[in-house]
């Protein structure tokens, strides 16, 4: 028999799940609204536990119904912790995404291959009625986060933010050339590459003579 | 030859160097204490990044001045300058990302108190207080406000466990002593205690190192 | 312990066998009969998060009168710490739980084993050196399935060095990955060293 708290074990382990997966699978309606539901049904049973003692009620004097209502509340806040951390997965998910530049009205609509790997359970993915994997409160708050962040970008626009956390490589290295290869043009000039030459140069201009071995890279 | 001969070389007027050498080495030092600290240490006072952001545009106008003058010495400045640019605008970066992540982890706890608030620019906090709204709202509309009233708060501490998570200040880091210091640290089994001499390296734990980098006594490493 | 960390709540979770001391009328749901009352004496497996606090609500009670009294899970039973006793490697506990650590950590705060504890933590030792071990293994020499001959470890990747990383818990696991990550990036550092 289903114990209150089994329905948000369940939206943990779809969190969890989420946390290892590239994608943002679909938003699981269904459950959620099922685990709502039963907070609030744990509600009225405290409620009405509570009603013929008319505000008086004293746990030391009946042990039975305190015990009731203390499973009541903990099954709630059990309830509760659930929804939030799952919820919480997935605004972390999108706003990475965020970051990392995923365009907003992709997000928003349907995902190939978003359903994939639905496991046990799958039949109770709901999706949101729009097809998309976001319910449509996450649409809001992925357009609402977006917004946050280039608000906070424009404070540094010399930076940018989202660029990338390696440290920079050095942009110039020494080259010793290995085959003739001409005349090559950079940034600064032409350079004629005769074998045995040795030139610093822009990393990004020669690139690609490294790979074909006519230029060796020198430490 | 020294960068800082050929920067001045370049336009002696603009660069002021004693001021931006410290100001870059400032940076440098907020930035690898805060990468290596497991909670937000505070903004750097006196305008630095008021400064260091001043800094960045001067060079970036730079560049575009001498980018297109083929004269050799502009261009091998226009190198310098520009593997500076890059490597100022990487550590620009990573700091305030490093400090962007811890605020995003533990929104409500560095929201939570005036001292604690005071540890983010001005920036940071308006970012932090909206980010913190946003998720809020979004709770409510998903499920949150469908609860009872008592049971709506993200803020309380029933059952044993706090709902505001907090950084770990047990957490292991590195420091290098300025000064001679006497240095205590909590182990798992046993406490220990050790007089150290200016420039040891010690490991131990961020609560216990944290008194002697405020004092000044020791940096992150 | 952290209130939105998804393996805390999973931990929080697991079932820990129960003893009801009172009749409780309303409760006979969590025996698998709504309509009838739940007597005292009577075991539940309950999970963690509705055992702890129905074990410590009451205990400064006028009469003393707790809710339940509670057992060590199977997860740790005493076969268990008799098998890790003698090796802990050869003890798979990811079968036993998937969060086996965390579980112990919150049983321990509930009631005193000073054995277990010691137990646990020779155990968390010995498979943590193991560990490191595979980690560097698998992170210096590549993916070369089968070919786990090399000297240090008996145990190559592949077979008995499999079967153990199989049988990580989720926090060990986590520290598998922290060392590959980190035997990985010592080694790129070590080539881009040597290519300068």
């Amino acid at each position: 028999m289903p114990m209150y708290g089994d329905l948000g074990n369940k939206l943990v382990i779809h969190a969890k799940r989420t946390q290892g997966l590239a994608h943002l699978p679909p938003y699981q309606t269904e459950l959620v609204r099922a685990v709502t539901r039963e907070v609030r049904d744990l509600n009225r049973d405290v409620e009405s536990l509570l009603e013929p003692f008319q505000g008086s009620f004293d746990p030391t004097q009946d042990h039975a119904t305190a015990c009731t209502l203390l499973v009541n509340h903990l099954s709630m806040r059990r309830n509760k912790r659930c929804l939030l951390a799952y919820h919480r997965t997935r605004t972390d998910k999108l706003e990475e995404m965020v970051w990392n530049g995923v365009d907003v009205a992709d997000l928003a609509g349907p995902q190939a291959g978003g359903g994939r790997g639905n496991g046990p359970g799958g039949a109770a993915d709901g999706g949101s009625s729009s097809g998309s994997n976001l319910s449509p409160q996450e649409e809001d708050y992925v357009r609402q986060y977006s917004d946050l962040l280039a608000a906070y970008k424009g404070q540094w626009t010399d930076i940018d933010l989202t660029g990338s956390l390696e440290p920079p490589r050095d942009l110039f290295i020494d080259v010793r050339v290995l085959k003739d290869a001409g005349e090559i043009q950079t940034e600064y000039g032409a350079i004629n590459l005769t074998k045995n030459s040795q030139f610093y140069v822009r990393q990004g201009d020669v690139e690609r003579l490294i790979q074909q071995g006519y230029l060796q890279k020198l430490g | 030859m020294d960068i800082d001969d050929i920067l001045q070389e370049v336009d002696p007027t603009v660069y002021r160097i004693p001021q931006e050498k410290r100001d870059l080495q400032e940076l440098t030092r907020a930035w690898i204490a805060e990468r290596s600290a497991p909670e937000l240490l505070p903004w750097p006072p006196n305008d630095l990044f008021e400064r260091i952001n001043a800094a960045i545009k001067r060079q970036i106008e730079r560049v575009e001045e001498l980018t297109g003058d083929m004269d050799p010495k502009s261009n091998f400045a226009l190198i310098v300058i520009q593997t500076e640019l890059e490597r100022y605008k990487y550590l620009v970066r990573s700091y305030l990302r490093a400090r962007l992540a811890k605020i995003d982890r533990h929104t409500l706890h560095y929201l939570s108190s005036d001292a604690l608030r005071a540890r983010m620019s001005d920036i940071e906090l308006a970012y932090a207080t909206r980010h913190q709204a946003l998720l809020h709202n979004h709770y409510l509309s998903s499920f949150l406000s469908s609860f009872p009233p008592n049971l709506q708060n993200l803020n309380d501490a029933v059952g044993g466990i706090s709902m505001i998570e907090t950084p770990d200040l047990d957490t292991a880091v590195i420091i290098r002593l300025l000064k001679d210091s006497f240095v205590e640290g909590r182990g798992v089994d046993s406490d220990g205690a050790l007089q150290m001499k200016e420039g040891d390296i010690v490991i131990l734990r961020w609560a216990d190192a944290k008194p002697l980098v405020e004092a000044g006594k020791a940096e992150l490493v | 312990m952290s209130y939105y960390d998804i393996d805390a709540i999973l931990t929080d979770a697991e079932k820990i066998p129960c003893t009801f001391q009172l009749d409780i009328p309303d409760l006979g749901y969590l025996d698998n009969a709504p309509d009838r009352p739940l007597k005292a004496g009577t075991k539940v497996n309950l999970p963690f998060w509705l055992a702890e606090m129905l074990a410590i609500a009451n205990a400064g009670d006028v009469d003393g009168k707790q809710y339940i009294t509670f057992d060590l899970p199977p997860a740790l039973s005493n076969d268990v710490v008799q098998a890790l006793k003698a090796d802990p490697r050869s003890v798979p506990l990811r079968d036993q739980s998937a969060h086996f650590y965390a579980l112990a950590t919150r049983m321990m705060e509930l009631s005193d084993e000073p054995e277990l504890a010691s137990v646990l933590r020779k155990t968390f030792v010995t498979r943590a050196s193991e560990i490191a071990l595979h980690a560097r293994k698998v992170g210096g020499v590549g993916h070369s399935k089968g070919k786990g001959s090399e000297e240090g470890s008996n145990l190559g990747i592949g077979g008995a060095g499999e079967e153990f990383l199989r049988g990580l818990d989720e926090w060990e696991r986590k520290l598998f990955r922290k060392a590959h990550d980190g035997a990985k990036a010592t080694k790129e550092w070590m080539e881009t060293i040597k290519r300068h």
